[in-house]
C-alpha cells in the first residue's frame, strides 16, 4: 500500500514537472529573433522542432521530426498508418513544392466488399498508408539532416511514454467505443477495460520498434520486410485489403502547389483531391465583397451571411469536382478562377438566406472558366528522385454525379461497384444519363427525391459523425532562413480504423470516398477526396510569408479561409488571428454553426435572414486545431501561433514568448 | 493520545454521516436499465462497470418509456456528444426531450434513478451541462469523476437536493460506490 502511495505521488509530481516545464518554454503563441519557429498541436512535437532548428536543421528537417513526434504523442490524429499533404517553400532556391503522401486504395480493393455504414470503423476501411513514405522523401529531397537524428524525439516518446494531456484523454474517452474492438488496441488505450486519462503515462513499446526499424533503413523499413509482412497480414486477417505488394508500390507524389491570389498575396496550397482549390475559390469570392468595411464576422451580421452563402456553394462546389485527378478531370483551373468566383458572388442574396434549405444550393460551372484563369502550375509537375510523379488532367467535361452508388447496382448503366458500363452513345439510356449528370439537388429529378428523403438525414449524421471535429492534424514550420513547410496529416477519423499493427494505428481512408459521387467513388489505387489544405501564403516578393492549416475534416476549408481573412483583411496578428471566433456552414446541413462568442445581436439578425444557427462553446474543438508561423521579413521577427481550442504549442528554443 | 485517537475518529465519523444525508448503501435494486443523457460513449464504459459487478443490467442508449418495463433502477450517464447524437441521428433537442421523458416515466413508475457522470471535464460546458443538471435532480445518487466537479457543479447540486454524492479520482473507482448502492 505504501509502495503504491509513493509510486502514486511520484507519478502525480512526474506529470506536475512535466507540465511546468512545458507551459515555461511552449506557450500557445511565441514570438522570436532567430532560428525560425514551430506550431504544432502537441508541446512535444513543437518541442522535436524546436530542438532540430536550434541544432541547425532546416525547416524540411524540422517538420519532419515533428510530424514522426506528433503521430505518437497525438495518435487520435495522425501517424505512420495515415497520410497527408505538405506544401514546402523554399526561399533560396525559388521553389515551391507539395508532397502528396495522403493513402490510397489497394490494388485489390474491388476484392473488398465495403458497406460505408457498417465497416468505417473497421480493418476493411484502411488504405494503403503514406505517412512514412511522404515523410521521408521530403528529408531526402530537401532536408539536411539524417533521418535517424529526425526520427530519434518520435522513438523516444513512444519508448519511454509521456503524459496524457486533457486533450487526448478527452479523445480517448470518446473513442473507448472504436479502442475496444481490437485487443492490440485495447491494450494501449484502455487498460483494464476503462480508458487511459489524463495524467496518466502512454507507452507504445511496439510503435517505438517499428520507429527503430524505419530509422535503420528508411521508408524500406515500414513497407518491406517483416513489418509490411506483419502489417498486411494483420489488416488481412480482420477483413480489410492492404497487401504487401501495395505497401511496397506505395509512393507519394511530388508536385507544385496550387497557386491563387487573394488581396495582391500569392497563396500555395493543396491540389485535387485535396481541398485547397476550395479555399481559394472561397477566397475569390470574399474579394469581391468588402468585409473590412462591413465589420469583423464575429460581430457583423452581414459579413458572417456572406461567408455563410459562401461557403455553402464552395462545398456545393468542391463535392461535385474535386476527386483523384488520376482518375478524374477535374476543372480546378475554372474553380479558383477570379472570373468563376464573380459568377459564385453574383449567385448570393446578401439579403436572406437563398435557397432556403441549403441542400439546394446548386453547384456552378466552373469548366467554362476554366482557360480563363492564368495559366496554373499543377501542369507542371516536379520529378525528383524516385518518387513518383502525376500530371493534372484538365477538362471541361462532368462525370455523372447525381445517382447514388447503393442505388446503382439496380441500373443496367453500372457494373456492380457503380461504374459506369461502356455504353454505345447513341443508346437511349445515354440521354436519361446526360439528364442526371448536373447536381444531386436538382429538385425535379429522381435522384434528388431519393437524396432528399432517403440520404439527407444519413449525410446529416455523417457530418455530425465527424462533429467532434480536431481529428487530423496540422502543424507548421519556419526556419532561420525563412522556409516554410506547411503540413496537414491524418488517420481518418480519430485513431482511424482502431485497427493497430507493429504498434501502429491504421486510418480509415476508405469512408473518404463516397457512394454517391461518381468522381470519389472507389477504384483500385485511387485516394479519396480529402478536406485537408496545408497552405502557405507568400509576400509580394514571393517569399513564404505566413504558413497555415487546420484539422477538423469539414471546417478545415472554412477554418483556414477565415484566419486568411483574419490576417490579411481585417489585419489581426496571428495570436488574434487564430483566436478569433469562427463559423461553419456547408451544403448538407441545414444549420450555421458558430462559436459562443459571436454575440446574440449577431445571432438574432441571422436568424432574421433565414440561418438556423447552432452555437457551440467559446473556443471549440469543432472548429478545428488551427497552427500558423509567420515571418515579418521587415522586422526579421518570426511570429507562432497553436490552436487553444486544441492545446497545441508554438515556440522557439531562443525566442521570447508569452500567453 | 488515545483520547486523541477518539476524538480524531468522532470528528471523521461526523463529518462522513454530515456529508452523506441518505445512505448510499443498498439504495437500488436489480435488474438496471443503463441510458445515455447525451449520446456519448460513457453509456458503454457504465456498462463495463457493471459488468465487473455482475449486476444484472442492459444498456440501451436511446431508452424510452417502455424500456422501464420490470426494471427496479435507472442508471443514468450524461455527456453531450455529437458524434453520439450524429451516430443515433437524432438532435440535441430530441436527446433532452427523451431524457426529460424517460426520467418523468422513473418518477412516475416509483423506479430510483443514479446518476454516473464518468467523462471529467469531456463532459462538462454549454452542450453537457443541461444533461447533467437534469440527470443529477432527478437522482438520489450521484457518482462524479472529480475532474467533472472541479467547479463543484455537481457537489452544490447533490447539496440543494440533499443526495448523497461520491466523487472519485478515476473511472474505475466507481466500482466501489456502486457496490455499496446494489
Amino acid at each position: 500500500m505504501m509502495i503504491y502511495s509513493i509510486r502514486k505521488k511520484a507519478n502525480m509530481v512526474f506529470a506536475l514537472l512535466f507540465f511546468v516545464q512545458l507551459f515555461i518554454v511552449q506557450p500557445l503563441y511565441a514570438q522570436a529573433e532567430k532560428n525560425g519557429m514551430a506550431a504544432t498541436a502537441h508541446p512535444l512535437a513543437t518541442k522535436a522542432a524546436m530542438d532540430i532548428l536550434a541544432k541547425g536543421g532546416n525547416a524540411v528537417d524540422a517538420a519532419v521530426a515533428a510530424a514522426f513526434t506528433i503521430g505518437v504523442v497525438e495518435p487520435d490524429g495522425s501517424g505512420l498508418g495515415g497520410g497527408g499533404g505538405m506544401v514546402i517553400s523554399l526561399v533560396n532556391e525559388h521553389k515551391n513544392v507539395f508532397i502528396n503522401y495522403y493513402p490510397r486504395t489497394s490494388e485489390d480493393v474491388d476484392k473488398l466488399a465495403f458497406d460505408f455504414d457498417k465497416d468505417k470503423k473497421t480493418a476493411k476501411s484502411i488504405l494503403v498508408p503514406g505517412t512514412v513514405a511522404g515523410l521521408v522523401s521530403a528529408l531526402e529531397a530537401y532536408g539536411t539532416m539524417p533521418l535517424s537524428v529526425v526520427i530519434q524525439p518520435a522513438i523516444n516518446y513512444a519508448r519511454d511514454g509521456f503524459p496524457i494531456d486533457e486533450t487526448l484523454g478527452k479523445i480517448v474517452l470518446d473513442n473507448s467505443n472504436v479502442l475496444e474492438k481490437y485487443p492490440a488496441t485495447a491494450e494501449v488505450y484502455l487498460p483494464g477495460g476503462f480508458p487511459i486519462a489524463q495524467g496518466d503515462t502512454l507507452r507504445q513499446p511496439k510503435l517505438a520498434a517499428t520507429l527503430e526499424q524505419i530509422a535503420l533503413h528508411g521508408a524500406k523499413g515500414f513497407y518491406e520486410g517483416q513489418v509490411a509482412a506483419d502489417l498486411s497480414a494483420e489488416i488481412i486477417a480482420n477483413g480489410g485489403m492492404v497487401t504487401v505488394s501495395d505497401l511496397k508500390n506505395y509512393q507519394p507524389v511530388i508536385s507544385e502547389p496550387l497557386q491563387g491570389t487573394f488581396r495582391g498575396y500569392k497563396i500555395i496550397t493543396s491540389p485535387p483531391p485535396q481541398s485547397g482549390a476550395s479555399v481559394l475559390e472561397a477566397l475569390n469570392i470574399f474579394e469581391l465583397g468588402n468585409l473590412p468595411a462591413w465589420g469583423h464576422f464575429s460581430t457583423s451580421d452581414k459579413s458572417l451571411h456572406f461567408l455563410a452563402e459562401t461557403f455553402k456553394r464552395v462545398s456545393s462546389d468542391r463535392g461535385s469536382f474535386i476527386g483523384d485527378p488520376k482518375f478524374n478531370t477535374v476543372p480546378v483551373n475554372g474553380l479558383i478562377s477570379k472570373s468563376y468566383a464573380k459568377e459564385r458572388f453574383a449567385d448570393i442574396d446578401m439579403g436572406r438566406v437563398n435557397p432556403a434549405e441549403n441542400r439546394m444550393v446548386r453547384s456552378g460551372n466552373p469548366t467554362k472558366h476554366n482557360s480563363s484563369s492564368s495559366k496554373q502550375s499543377q501542369n507542371s509537375v516536379i520529378k525528383e528522385k524516385s518518387v513518383s510523379s502525376e500530371s493534372y488532367i484538365i477538362s471541361d467535361d462532368q462525370d455523372d454525379e447525381s445517382m447514388p452508388t447503393s442505388n446503382r447496382w439496380k441500373n443496367p448503366r453500372f457494373d456492380t461497384w457503380g461504374k459506369k458500363k461502356h455504353i454505345s452513345a447513341d443508346a437511349p439510356v445515354e440521354k436519361e444519363e446526360a439528364d442526371t449528370s448536373d447536381n444531386i439537388n436538382d429538385v425535379d429529378k429522381p435522384e434528388a427525391l431519393f437524396y432528399k428523403s432517403t440520404l439527407a438525414p444519413q449525410l446529416a449524421a455523417l457530418a455530425e459523425t465527424s462533429g467532434e471535429g480536431g481529428h487530423t492534424t496540422h502543424l507548421c514550420v519556419a526556419d532561420k532562413n525563412g522556409n516554410m513547410v506547411s503540413l496537414t496529416q491524418t488517420i481518418g477519423n480519430f485513431f482511424g480504423s482502431g485497427l493497430s499493427a507493429c504498434g501502429v494505428l491504421m486510418n480509415n481512408g476508405l469512408v473518404n470516398f463516397s457512394a454517391i459521387s461518381e468522381k470519389n467513388r472507389i477504384q483500385p489505387g485511387k485516394q479519396p477526396r480529402s478536406s485537408i489544405a496545408p497552405t502557405i501564403v507568400l509576400d509580394q516578393n514571393g517569399k513564404p510569408y505566413i504558413a497555415l492549416g487546420s484539422p477538423g475534416a469539414g471546417r478545415i476549408i472554412p477554418t483556414v479561409a477565415q484566419i486568411i481573412l483574419n490576417l490579411l483583411d481585417y489585419k489581426m496578428t496571428i495570436k488574434e488571428a487564430n483566436d478569433a471566433p469562427r463559423m461553419f456552414s456547408q451544403k448538407f446541413d441545414e444549420k450555421l454553426y458558430i462559436e459562443g462568442r459571436i454575440p446574440q445581436e449577431v445571432r438574432t439578425a441571422m436568424e432574421r435572414r433565414g440561418h438556423q444557427i447552432q452555437v457551440y462553446d467559446n473556443f471549440d474543438l469543432f472548429f478545428g486545431g488551427a497552427q500558423l508561423v509567420l515571418y515579418d521579413a521587415q522586422s526579421g521577427l518570426f511570429y507562432g501561433s497553436a490552436d487553444k481550442r486544441r492545446g497545441g504549442s508554438a515556440g522557439t528554443s531562443t525566442g521570447r514568448s508569452e500567453d | 493520545m488515545k483520547k486523541l485517537s477518539i476524538f480524531l475518529f468522532l470528528v471523521i465519523a461526523f463529518s462522513t454521516f454530515a456529508k452523506d444525508p441518505i445512505p448510499a448503501s443498498g439504495l437500488y435494486s436489480q435488474p438496471i436499465l443503463v441510458t445515455s443523457a447525451g449520446q456519448s460513449a460513457d453509456v458503454s464504459l457504465a456498462g463495463t462497470l457493471l459488468r465487473k459487478l455482475n449486476l444484472n443490467f442492459k444498456v440501451v442508449n436511446l431508452a424510452k418509456e417502455s424500456d422501464l418495463s420490470g426494471v427496479k433502477t435507472l442508471v443514468i450517464v450524461p455527456g453531450f456528444s455529437s458524434k453520439g447524437l450524429g451516430a443515433a441521428g437524432i438532435s440535441r433537442e430530441q436527446e433532452l426531450d427523451r431524457v426529460k421523458s424517460i426520467l418523468k416515466s422513473a418518477k412516475d413508475k416509483g423506479i430510483k434513478v443514479l446518476m454516473l457522470h464518468l467523462g471529467g471535464k469531456a463532459r462538462r460546458g454549454v452542450q453537457s451541462d443541461d444533461l447533467c443538471q437534469l440527470a443529477a435532480n432527478a437522482s438520489s445518487l450521484l457518482i462524479v469523476v472529480k475532474q467533472g466537479d472541479e467547479d463543484q457543479f455537481f457537489t452544490k447540486l447533490a447539496s440543494q437536493k440533499k443526495v448523497q454524492i461520491k466523487v472519485i479520482d478515476k473511472m474505475a473507482e466507481a466500482l466501489t460506490p456502486l457496490k455499496e448502492a446494489f
